[in-house]
């Protein structure tokens, strides 16, 4: 704004936009399920991270950028929000900030919808800034305002300034699993491409439109830069996403949106911020990082020995410590307190305990001899005596009894207790018992049961459902307890175990919020077994064909069947990735197959059986292909073969596989050509090798694997045998894949003459579902065909010699 | 052949070797059509009265390389050794070893960068500096920058090659589109990153034809160099500083053909794909050095627009030739005028280009034109925008515009109605003797 403007038109306009109120616009919903079980009974921007409340550190960032208007658009637990913003130090008169509180529907899914119901309201006069309410910054947003005003002059259609701000692209507040590439133009740092990046599996291009070079020939390609979601907005921006219903995320859709568009004309452009902090607790693992950045005092001014947004004063000491002023830590004399930590009032830390890198809420306790490392105790926590914390988020109330181990990743919620004597796996979510949470604990969840009773309908869960779906949501998880892993939590609990997340084939689910893509966002998830480079530049080293130039996109699909899962890939022993867990995946296949062993032998069910493989799963992070291969060995295994074979065998499979079959499919995904690929893996390596055709055709017939799939198995190289080694394995292969293609051959058959053959063969039969009738009759032959192929093997060979001659030249 | 090499065996190994490819230059036709039987190498023909040959060669010297391989078509070979061996240029070169070199390919179908490089393997023993000859490179750039970058990028970080890329803004007044001999070269869209000068991709045909819409970078590109820029405004120099090793590379990759579309941008890839460094056993860098328009002149001399304009960026105003003769009332402005060509009486001569033994009969006027040796234009003929083959003539009072008039096919072009049944053969030859 220059001063000396003389064009009186020009300066009264200039002056009336001056005078304007700066007004922001907080998202106070995260729109996604992340933290539960931590949010089940409080949103997340209430969560506290260094002991005051996402929402107070947001209020302080935007009171620290000029803003004078707030309004805080809440959904799930709206009362909570309300009370929180009526209880802030800036809601008292004098405070400068008028905050208003606006609760949207219940129907309100995506920040998009958001936006929507604030052009309903009407609210917004000008130019405003957008955040979500899980914030803290230092930047002065009002330069950006500034700055974007200043455009908005010479450009009517700059809608939009994203703040963004310089970073590595492994700086640990980037969140591996979503960020995005800007294509920048560095001279006016308009953006012109958005793409977003999703970590697992791993994004392989950034597409960028080459028509943008026709206008801006040279161009800066930023894969470093942290999205602070802070956007100033004009006011054109709640009617575009009016306008254009289907724009869900402010990312992905609106910004994505308007830059492809052809119509809109509109542009958006970058703030890159190169001083300052700002960050978005976007996930466990962000709130892990940025507590430490607030301990690392990055956001300064905002410390906590200074502007604490939740009013607390604590000491800082040397080392980062920081503790609460008002001389009412018991610190014990033999305890140790290491760097970056920070205690609340009212805490307690007993002899010889430890607590490094750690935030302690108001009232904690830690017992004797315990330790807590890189963890997060809200108020009131309890840790016993001789217990062990580890990256792990510990809920207000929970009480943690002696001798008890939370491995890394444990989200705990409010009021759990746990132990004596327990072991949590890593990355357990424990919340407690529904029936109990009526009965006790009424002082800190008072105020909350008050309000989910008023207003039972809406103010529940972050993730859509309301009261009634979280309840089932809840009663699901209480019905699927394990007994089992539920003993493991020690005596005394009253917790139940969420299960792990699982992918729902039904589900659409997109990328973003996928399992594996949600690894990298865990707090205390190293994701250490993801492949997260390119896919082609690990996994496809042998291939040594001449024409790999660009195709080595295929191979990586051939080598990670997988594709669904957590995929280890195994077959490259250059893989540095599983050389290093190897002694881990080693460990795991000795205690599965005990475990299955047990299974057997006990005659478990098939679903006690599949919680326990997933248990053992988590507990080592390997992927799901060791699981399902350990799976189908104990089966195959256990088959005994019969001499002479023929009918007395088949009953021996079918019996197995209808017993025991199921489990493939539970041990937490389904992938039945892998299945099929494992099956062949162990057969041709075993003595059952004939039986191959045989279990095929049972597992078919359970509905385990289907036509489709066993036509993409035999669609393989791999499945031929190509790459085996040694090569005595690869005639064993060979043989499998001819049966496979017997199959295949009869699928085709039967499709043309499925309706004769069902009248000729329905006497045979007994009690099976008509459907099946053709293929129970012969996929058993087809079984039997690869058992007489073991002796014949030169007819096996020249059948398939067309099929496999060119591609193994090598 | 090499007979004259009276270059002591030299003791000191050397460090670097510069290979000049010389091709045919087909898109300099009909300029670099043959004239009779003779053929008027690219290399040969002149840029403000110099060939073309000179500007890389000083540039070459400048930076103390004293070898220099120069592969040329065999048919060439005696013209352009005639011109090294040349009083002039022995002259000026004279601490320069050239060692002339020939392959056999047609006009037609010229073989590619690749396999000439390939086919030459066994002669370069060590680190060598890929040069074209038609690279007329700015004062402001000294090869021995490139050297320089070469040098402490391999000490570092095992870069095997330097590139080098140059910004061209083309002058206003010659909008090119009005030729109609082809557009100028277009830029390449690269991405490199600015902060260590590595070159990371190269678009190419290939991939255009992958997507015509998206440039797809990979990701493993983007993490390594967060802040990599990308540019559709450069122009390849094809001036590579490789190390032998790249040789061995080029060796394995047999069906690569042209280096700049196929070997380059495939070697881009192998910087951030480990599993072609796995495959080929090398973790590589190359290295890139932009050298912008505001700093100087560079042009490659490759199309017949470069081509005049590097001759009029050469030239203030005009310049005329050893031995050429101007008669009276006649008006040149512009243009270059090569040696012992004749213009008549009452001439006008405007932004053109007339190389060695033109003849100009009285009244004629040219605009914009490129006269290849040995043209004859007759008497008050007028031309706008014509490039002739060597040896070409136009007849008196004929006009033409807008045209590329080459001797083979005048016949088959009816619309040239004077076109008469002049035979070209008659044409005296064009022989540098005048030292």
């Amino acid at each position: 704004m220059s001063p000396n403007t003389t064009s009186s038109t020009g300066k009264d306009k200039l002056i009336a936009d001056e005078e304007k109120v700066l007004q922001a616009v907080i998202l106070a919903d995260s729109f996604n399920k992340r933290f539960k079980p931590l949010t089940t009974h409080k949103p997340r921007c209430l969560l506290p991270i260094c002991n005051a409340p996402l929402l107070d550190w947001t209020f302080e960032s935007l009171a620290l950028a000029g803003v004078q208007e707030i309004f805080v658009i809440c959904r799930s637990h709206a009362e909570l929000v309300k009370t929180a913003i009526k209880n802030s130090k800036w809601s008292k008169p004098g405070a400068g900030l008028k905050i208003v509180p606006i609760v949207t529907a219940k129907e309100t899914f995506t920040p998009g919808d958001a936006m929507r119901d604030i052009y309903t309201h009407g609210i917004i006069t000008s130019d405003f800034v957008l955040v979500t309410g899980d914030l803290v910054s230092n930047i002065h947003i009002g330069d950006v305002v500034r700055e974007h005003k200043e455009r908005r002059k010479t450009d009517k259609d700059a809608i939009m300034t994203m703040v963004v701000k310089q970073s590595g692209v492994n700086h640990r507040t980037r969140s591996k699993g979503d960020s995005a590439v800007f294509v920048i133009d560095p001279e006016t740092s308009k953006c012109l491409h958005y793409e977003a990046v999703t970590g697992y599996p791993p994004k392989k291009y950034a597409s960028i439109p080459r028509e943008i070079l026709n206008e801006h020939p040279e161009v800066e390609i930023r894969n470093d830069l942290i999205d602070c979601s802070i956007d100033i907005c004009s006011v054109e921006v709640p009617s575009l996403f009016q306008d254009n219903f289907d724009y869900g995320d402010v990312r992905r859709d609106f910004v994505h949106g308007v830059l492809t568009s052809d119509l809109l004309m509109k542009s958006i452009y970058c703030y890159i911020a190169k001083e300052g902090y700002a960050a978005r607790v976007r996930d466990t693992r962000s709130y892990d990082s940025i507590s430490k950045d607030i301990l690392a005092r990055w956001t300064f001014p905002l410390v906590p020995d200074d502007n604490h947004p939740g009013g607390h004063s604590y000491e800082h000491l040397r080392g980062n410590k920081y503790i609460a002023k008002d001389n009412s830590v018991i610190l014990s004399r033999t305890c140790k307190i290491g760097n970056n930590t920070l205690i609340g009032s009212k805490s307690q830390i007993a002899d010889n305990a430890q607590v490094t890198a750690s935030v302690l809420g108001q009232r904690c306790i830690v017992g004797a001899g315990s330790i807590v490392r890189n963890s997060y105790l809200f108020d009131g926590a309890v840790i016993g005596p001789n217990c062990v914390v580890e990256h792990s988020i510990i809920g207000s109330g929970v009480h943690i009894k002696e001798r008890t181990h939370v491995e890394r990743g444990c989200l705990i919620a409010d009021g759990v207790v746990v132990g004596p004597q327990a072991k949590l796996a890593p990355f357990s979510r424990l919340s407690k018992r529904r029936q109990d949470s009526d009965e006790e604990d009424d002082e800190f969840e008072d105020a909350e049961e008050q309000f989910e009773e008023e207003e039972d309908g809406d103010d529940e869960s972050e993730d859509g459902d309301d009261e009634d779906e979280v309840d089932s949501e809840l009663e699901d998880v209480e019905a699927n307890q394990d007994p089992e892993a539920l003993a493991k939590l020690g005596s005394d609990t009253n917790a139940i175990i969420w299960p792990l997340p699982v992918v729902d084939e039904d589900e659409a689910i997109d990328d973003l919020e996928h399992p594996d893509n949600q690894r990298l966002m865990r707090i205390g998830d190293n994701a250490s077994d993801l492949v997260l480079s390119d896919p082609g530049s690990v996994t496809s080293s042998e291939s040594e064909s001449e024409s790999d130039d660009d195709d080595d996109d295929e191979h990586f699909y051939d080598s990670n069947p997988a594709s669904s899962t957590t995929s280890l890939p195994l077959s490259t022993p250059s893989n540095l990735v599983a050389q290093a867990d190897s002694a881990v995946i080693s460990e795991f296949q000795q205690e599965v197959k005990q475990s299955l062993d047990r299974a057997f032998a006990e005659g478990h069910s098939v679903d006690n059986a599949a919680v326990e493989l997933k248990t053992l799963r988590m507990a080592s992070n390997v992927s799901l292909r060791l699981v399902r291969e350990a799976v189908i060995a104990a089966m195959v295994s256990r088959i005994k073969i019969i001499a002479g074979g023929g009918i007395p065998q088949r009953q021996e499979i079918a019996s197995m596989i209808a017993r025991w079959g199921g489990l493939i499919d539970k041990i937490g995904g389904v992938d039945p050509v892998e299945t099929v690929e494992i099956l062949q893996e162990y057969s041709a390596s075993s003595d059952r090798l004939p039986l191959f055709g045989q279990i095929l055709a049972a597992l078919y017939q359970d509905d385990i694997v289907d036509e489709d799939d066993i036509r993409a198995w035999h669609g393989k190289s791999k499945s031929q045998g190509q790459g085996v080694k040694p090569a005595s394995l690869q005639d064993c292969y060979n043989k499998c894949w001819v049966t496979g293609a017997h199959m295949i051959k009869q699928f085709d058959e039967q499709d043309s003459d499925e309706e004769s053959e069902e009248d000729s063969d329905e006497g045979s039969e007994t009690s099976e579902p008509a459907v099946k009738i053709p293929v129970t009759k012969e996929l058993p032959s087809a079984g039997e065909n690869s058992s007489e192929e073991g002796s014949c093997e030169e007819s096996s060979d020249e059948e398939d010699e067309g099929d496999t001659d060119e591609d193994d030249s090598e | 052949m090499m007979n004259f090499d009276v270059t002591p065996v030299e003791v000191v190994t050397r460090e670097f070797v510069a290979v000049i490819l010389a091709g045919f230059g087909n898109e300099l036709l009909p300029l670099t059509g043959e004239h009779g039987d003779e053929p008027c190498p690219k290399a040969l023909l002149p840029i403000s009265n110099k060939p073309m040959l000179d500007y890389p060669l000083s540039w070459v010297e400048q930076s103390g390389i004293k070898d220099v391989l120069l592969i040329c078509p065999s048919s060439h070979r005696s013209a352009i050794s005639h011109y090294i061996h040349s009083q002039s240029s022995s002259a000026s070169f004279s601490s320069v070893h050239i060692d002339l070199q020939t392959f056999d390919e047609s006009q037609e179908l010229s073989a590619g960068t690749c396999s000439v490089l390939r086919h030459f393997a066994n002669r370069i023993k060590e680190d060598f500096i890929l040069i074209p000859c038609d690279f007329i490179p700015p004062p402001s750039l000294p090869l021995s920058k490139l050297l320089n970058k070469f040098r402490t990028d391999t000490m570092s970080d095992g870069s095997i090659v330097t590139s080098c890329w140059y910004e061209h803004k083309s002058d206003k007044q010659a909008t090119q589109d009005e030729w109609g001999w082809g557009s100028p070269a277009k830029p390449t869209p690269i991405v490199w990153d600015h902060l260590s000068g590595t070159l990371l991709y190269v678009d190419s045909p290939y991939e255009t034809d992958k997507n015509r819409h998206e440039l797809e970078l990979r990701m493993t590109l983007l993490s390594r160099y967060p802040q990599a820029k990308l540019s559709s405004m450069l122009l390849d120099s094809h001036v590579y500083v490789c190390k032998r090793a790249v040789l061995d590379l080029l060796a394995r990759k047999t069906r690569f053909d042209s280096l700049r579309d196929d070997f380059f941008p495939w070697l881009c890839k192998l910087q951030y794909q480990s599993t072609k460094q796995e495959k080929y056993a090398t973790s590589i860098r190359i290295g890139i050095i932009i050298h912008r328009a505001d700093d100087g002149f560079a042009i490659r001399v490759n199309n017949l627009p470069a081509y005049l304009e590097a001759n009029r960026h050469f030239v203030a105003d005009t310049s005329i030739g050893d031995f050429t003769r101007v008669e009276e009332k006649s008006t040149i402005k512009n243009s270059t005028i090569g040696k012992h060509c004749v213009i008549g009486k009452m001439v006008k001569i405007v932004g053109c280009v007339l190389l060695d033994h033109c003849v100009i009969s009285d009244g004629a006027k040219l605009d914009g034109c490129i006269l290849g040796n040995s043209t004859t234009v007759g008497m008050k003929a007028e031309l706008v925008k014509c490039v002739t083959q060597a040896g070409y003539e136009v007849k008196d009072n004929e006009s033409v515009r807008h045209e590329k008039l080459d001797i083979s096919d005048w016949a088959a072009q009816p619309e040239d109605s004077e076109g008469d049944d002049e035979d070209s053969i008659g044409e005296e030859e064009s022989d540098e003797d005048e030292d």
